[in-house]
């Protein structure tokens, strides 16, 4: 790696005067950015290293949501018994990624930022409705989850902005599920993975599948289906023809487009029926 | 372009020793390790946290030393292989790993040793579907794995203080 | 004839010698060394297939800050090779595989190194490459090696065509296999292909260089043949062996990817234009990939004809290997292959044509397995087919086609009862997976109701060490002032555990305990005695050989000695318990510290002196192969063996579960049964990989596109079948030690077949290109189900 300047500012004011300057990155967990910068395929001149930071330490489960500080590592996650009990999707998402060392290093919001249309996280977050929280001299900002994703390993920040925290609604009462499908049962990136969120209840229902298009894919018009479907089998045929004209797979190194395809079809109803166990008894609207 | 290279002195314990250095941003804790403080049982087999050779105990947990910069180690605990066992005994994990054939050319072992003496520091009594969990982010092309297992479940059933 | 119960430490399952070093991080790889003054080197490598190197400016690269030299291949004369001569060191004019080194730097860091090369400014021509050997076999295709006529190269062995991108055409004839075809009942044609993979040692290729005044050379590098690096370092420089000394310490694994010459040459020149300092160098993964060679690729294709009983009568095979830029290995392993490419079976007409083909790709090199892995993956899935085709059930075909006592195999060796029983191999993987057949289509269906279907498969194999006629180890044993033994081998125990079953052989002969018997573990060509390459299989075969002859060498000399101080002739001593002593007096004793450097009388009269064993063992009774038939004896010995896996398969995603893997082999006697157990777990995880997961992915331009570990996917702890099950036949192999034969290649070979088979079982679909990924076994599904959609419309 070239040589750069380290800092580790010690207040966000600190942070975001220092982030104002040309050619600098963020250093979280660095499972990324140093990966990047070993391969040659960045080379900041300051890098700006934010675990001492005190507004990116929260990390809180309440009645009105779920908190995740922009130092929160996927191990934490992974490991919270709160969180295995109140949002288990994001549990069974972050043990899906990387090794268990990535994994005691790597944030959360380091992932999202990395923003690969393959990112584990994303679509649980998509489906719960995450908020990235995003500060700047300005301010802080507000954006959705879906906005925050602009492109193939592309995100919305501009320089001088960063990224404090993510939040969660947190909906009730529902239940989401996470699958991934990879070339290995070892670690692997995703050939796609997919979540899914429901709340019979409300009728809200959200799918979001991942590694199909440029961006993680959110489908459009999950609840009206769901509201709609006479039964489970009936939704899962009208999820599959949602999510094929929505999504956009390519062909490449890690699969075809065909198999992904085909892979989101079987996903999108093992999705339902963990999600739905049985036929009978269907939610009426 | 910078002229000179900026060096930052940090403070480390490695091993139960406070070593205070100068070292350059860029240098990973991996290389800090090898070439600073000649400590090379930590290995590097990829360079980019994919192969786990370079597993060490930072501040208690696992982690891949060359995706950490040396930098970041200031004020860390760091646990390196050469650092396990007193005295010149060995720790149970270590001599189950030399009585069950769990070491082949050698190369991975530092790595998956410290990963399962993590795993054992926090969770005495793993089943195998953790302990394979743990070692999952170590590649190991001789072994096959097995006998790693099985020298770590040895250890794990009897579960008594780990060195 | 002993049984394990007479050996004090053979058969026994004997902690490895060297588990201390390696639990406590002491052991030192050459990855780990650094010398004073040491410099290290970094190379630019060519981005195209096939190119000319128009221009060359290393003008900026030179004045880097910390740079002691820079090289590109014009200044470097010099050819290396290891049956052909025809790499150079650095590409001189053209490049010929992505990948290949065109500049190397060396300097006082390696961050100062990369500066160095990223200032490289090369203008390169790009020349139309050969990507596919089946291509490259077309009588316009451009030549990658059109001087072939003018390199030297290993006569009497090796049939390079010049004017082609044939760099050898190895022949099997056995009968008239064209005529028998004519008279079977049945004959049937498949074709099937094995990609290129790499080895993926954990450490990777790493040496240090250091060039001396005088032409003396010190090299220390992570490679497998210290020998073989002198003698290769030797001819391409033309540097007396005597001044060239190679260190082999710890070795990160090896799988045949060390077996030879890599960057020692390129470092040494280094270390001669930057003043004799030692320079590093070392490959990172994605070079290990891209740079340093690989297992070929194969294209096989089979005509076999067989009686109506199930008895084959011809075989007609084509190999056409997808050997790379560089002949290395490569040559060999064509060659080699075409003699065990029958399979373990009594084939009595055979044509082999092995073919092995230039192509502008990363070259192939030895392999574990050396071309058998490749072989057999077609041959074994083709007894399949040929099985289905004569409607008999696979197992059976085999029991009727195996080598048996007094069977004439493709070379025209006889086999003997102690050769090996593969067919005690094939009986007990088959009662293992609880074998009962291959399904029929309706069993098929109706279990795929469930969205998950099963199958089982079997497939056998057979390899014996491809090495020279004059192949040999030696070692000597060396007595210390205490008692104790140094055993000194240049065998490299790169993780087989080698040295630890040498040391049982030096224990059991010489009646020592064996925590006296200490093996040091660096080889060193001025220190330790020759041994030709640890490679094919063979190290523990002849090393043990050559460590039993020193053993009772030393104890001959112990008891010349004794025999002096106790009066008594030499034949009527005992040795036993570190002891000399008369057989029918046994109170006039010994002990060997007494005699081992010396005895001194109570005058102080001295006799004897420092006894040190000597020992060697040369392959007994090879032969050379006839150029146009491939007839003569090129086994040491034979080792058989039989893999039996019972899959699940996800129909939905195509994904494979390896529920059951059971691996039998006729090893003759165990050496060290947790060595071994090693073995076969390690070379079926290994071989694992390339059935379900390994393959080079190529550009259409011919660019290495997963030259990481991202992309390119070995087994991790969790890619592990449910049960594994390893299990020795013992027929003894009368000159092998203790009746032992080689093992450590074995274990990988057959795995891709007996999954294949078992997936035909499974899903009622031949698979004949590997690996048998998720996303290749869903599309073999959906044309299945898209062909019977046809059908019933």
């Amino acid at each position: 790696m070239k040589p750069f300047q380290y800092r580790k500012p010690l207040s966000l004011a600190e942070a975001l005067e220092a982030l104002e300057e040309e050619n600098t990155r963020i250093l979280a967990g660095g499972s990324d950015l140093l990966v990047e910068m070993r391969e040659g395929k960045s080379h900041p001149e300051r890098i700006v290293d934010v675990k001492a930071i005190p507004e990116l330490a929260c990390f809180s489960i309440g009645e009105d949501g779920i908190i995740i500080g922009g130092r929160v590592t996927l191990r934490q996650i992974a490991e919270s018994a709160l969180l295995q009990k109140r949002c288990p999707l994001l549990v069974d998402a972050a043990r899906t990624v990387a090794t268990p060392q990535v994994r005691n290093r790597a944030t959360l919001v380091g992932n999202l930022c990395t923003a690969s249309p393959a990112a584990d996280m994303a679509p649980p977050l998509f489906v719960l409705g995450g908020v990235v929280v995003v500060a700047s001299k300005e301010g802080e900002q507000n954006i959705p989850i879906q906005s925050f994703f602009t492109g193939p390993k592309k995100n919305c920040l501009q320089p001088g902005q960063l990224v404090l925290r993510l939040e969660i609604p947190l909906l009730s009462p529902g239940r989401g599920v996470f699958l991934k499908k990879a070339r290995v049962r070892g670690h692997d990136l995703a050939t796609i993975n997919l979540a899914g969120w429901v709340n019979p209840r409300d009728g809200a229902m959200r799918v979001c599948i991942g590694a199909c298009g440029p961006t993680p894919v959110l489908l459009a018009g999950g609840d009206e289906l769901f509201r709609g479907a006479s039964g489970r089998e009936k939704l899962i045929d009208g999820l599959a023809t949602l999510a094929q004209a929505q999504i956009a797979p390519i062909d490449d190194l890690r699969a075809s487009a065909a198999y992904r395809r085909g892979l989101v079809a079987v996903f999108l109803r093992r999705m339902t029926r963990v999600l739905f166990p049985e036929e009978g008894g269907w939610p009426s609207a | 372009m910078l002229d000179e290279t900026p060096h930052y002195t940090i403070s480390v314990e490695v091993n139960g020793i406070t070593y205070t250095e100068k070292v350059p941003a860029q240098m990973t804790l991996l290389q800090f390790l090898r070439q600073k403080l000649y400590l090379t049982g930590a290995k590097e087999g990829c360079g980019v946290g994919e192969c786990g050779a370079c597993t060490v105990l930072l501040d208690g947990r696992a982690v891949d030393a060359c995706l950490v910069l040396a930098v970041e180690a200031d004020e860390a605990s760091v646990r390196t292989v050469e650092g396990e066992g007193r005295d010149g005994e060995l720790t149970l994990l270590q001599r189950a790993f030399i009585e069950h054939g769990a070491v082949q050319c050698g190369f991975c072992t530092s790595g998956i040793l410290l990963s399962a003496q993590g795993l054992l520091e926090s969770n005495p009594h793993p089943d195998r579907e953790e302990i394979i969990e743990a070692i999952s982010g170590n590649l190991c092309r001789c072994t096959g794995y097995v006998q790693i297992l099985e020298a770590i479940e040895a250890v794990a059933r009897n579960g008594e203080e780990l060195g | 004839m002993s049984t394990d119960q007479d050996y004090k430490y053979i058969g026994k399952g004997i902690s490895r010698l060297d588990g201390m070093e390696k639990v406590t991080g002491s052991a030192q790889f050459v990855h780990d060394m650094s010398l004073p003054g040491m410099l290290y080197g970094k190379t630019v490598k060519s981005p195209h297939a096939c190119a000319r190197i128009v221009s060359i400016d290393i003008s900026e690269a030179e004045k880097t800050p910390g740079v002691r030299a820079v090289l590109t291949g014009r200044e470097l004369p010099y050819k290396v090779g290891i049956y052909m001569i025809d790499k150079n060191i650095l590409a001189d004019g053209v490049a010929r595989y992505q990948g290949e080194p065109v500049v190397a730097v060396t300097a006082e860091s390696e961050l100062a190194a990369e500066e160095a090369c990223a200032k490289v400014k090369i203008v390169w021509e790009e020349l139309p490459a050969v990507l596919d050997p089946r291509q490259g076999l077309a009588p316009d295709a451009p030549l990658v090696h059109p001087e072939l006529a003018s390199y030297r190269y290993m006569k009497g062995v090796f049939l390079p065509q010049p004017g082609t991108n044939i760099s050898h055409h190895q022949k099997i004839r056995k009968g008239d296999a064209k005529k028998a075809l004519e008279h079977a009942d049945l004959v049937w044609e498949a074709k099937f292909y094995n990609p290129p993979v790499q080895h993926v040692a954990m450490e990777t290729h790493t040496c240090i260089s250091q060039a001396l005044p005088g032409s003396h050379v010190k090299i220390w590098t992570s490679a497998q043949s210290p020998f073989t690096v002198r003698n290769l370092f030797s001819a391409c420089f033309g540097i007396p062996h005597q001044n060239i000394r190679v260190h082999i310490p710890y070795v990160g694994g090896g799988f045949g990817g060390k077996a030879g010459i890599h960057l020692e040459p390129l470092a040494y020149l280094l270390s001669k234009k930057a003043g004799g300092h030692p320079v590093k160098l070392t490959m990172t993964r994605e070079e290990e990939f891209g740079t340093i060679p690989s297992r070929q690729g194969l294209h096989s294709q089979f005509t076999t004809g067989a009686t109506r009983e199930g008895k084959i009568v011809s075989l007609i095979a084509q190999y056409i290997w997808d050997a790379g830029a560089y002949a290395d290995y490569g040559v060999n392993v064509g060659r080699a292959a075409s003699y065990s490419g029958a399979g373990p079976y009594e084939v009595a007409n055979c044509h082999i044509d092995s073919l092995v083909v230039y192509t502008n790709k990363v070259f192939g090199t030895a392999y574990r397995g050396f071309g058998h892995l490749e072989v057999l993956w077609g041959i074994e899935r083709n007894m399949d087919i040929g099985a289905r085709r004569l409607g008999l059930d696979p197992v059976e075909f085999r029991r009727r086609n195996v080598l048996r006592p007094g069977a004439q195999t493709i070379t025209g060796e006889i086999i003997s009862e102690h050769t090996g029983r593969i067919d005690l191999c094939l009986e007990k993987v088959a009662e293992e997976i609880g074998w009962s057949g291959i399904q029929t289509e309706e069993e098929r269906v109706r279990a795929m109701a469930g969205g998950k279907v099963r199958g089982k498969g079997v497939a056998l194999l057979h390899k014996a060490p491809a090495m020279p006629v004059f192949t040999s180890s030696a070692a000597l044993l060396k007595f210390n002032e205490n008692g104790s033994v140094d055993l000194l081998t240049s065998i490299t125990d790169y993780g087989q555990g080698t040295y630890t079953a040498l040391a049982q052989c030096a224990a059991e002969e010489l009646k020592v305990p064996i925590e006296r018997i200490h093996v040091p573990w660096e080889s060193d060509t001025a220190m330790t005695p020759h041994d030709w390459q640890t490679v094919a299989s063979r190290g523990a075969f002849m090393g043990c050989k050559a460590v039993i002859a020193a053993a009772r060498d030393a104890l001959q000399q112990i008891k010349e000695t004794a025999a002096q101080v106790l009066r008594a002739p030499v034949e009527e001593l005992v040795c036993q318990d570190e002891e000399v002593y008369v057989a029918h007096r046994p109170d006039e004793r010994l002990s060997y510290r007494e005699v081992v450097m010396g005895y001194s009388y109570a005058n102080g009269n001295s006799i004897g002196g420092p006894v040190i064993g000597r020992g060697h063992y040369i392959a007994q009774g090879l032969t050379h192969l006839d150029l146009e038939t491939g007839q003569g004896l090129p086994a040491l010995d034979w080792t058989y063996g039989a893999h039996g896996a019972e899959i699940e398969v996800d129909l939905e995603t195509g994904e494979i579960t390896v529920l059951n893997l059971a691996t039998a082999l006729d090893v003759g006697q165990v050496l060290n049964s947790q060595s071994l157990r090693g073995q076969i777990i390690g070379g079926v995880v290994q071989g694992l990989g390339s059935a379900l997961l390994e393959e080079f992915r190529f550009s259409p331009q011919g660019r290495l596109l997963n030259a990481g570990f991202v992309d390119y996917k070995i087994p991790t702890s969790k890619d592990l079948p449910r049960k594994m099950s390893q299990h020795t036949i013992l027929t003894k192999q009368l000159d092998g030690p203790y009746g032992a034969r080689g093992v450590a290649e074995h274990p990988m070979i057959s795995v891709p077949g007996a999954i294949g088979n078992a997936l035909y079982d499974a899903l009622g679909i031949d698979f004949f290109e590997l690996p048998l990924n998720a996303e290749r076994v869903w599309l073999g599904i959906q044309q299945k189900r898209m062909a019977s959609d046809e059908q019933s419309r």
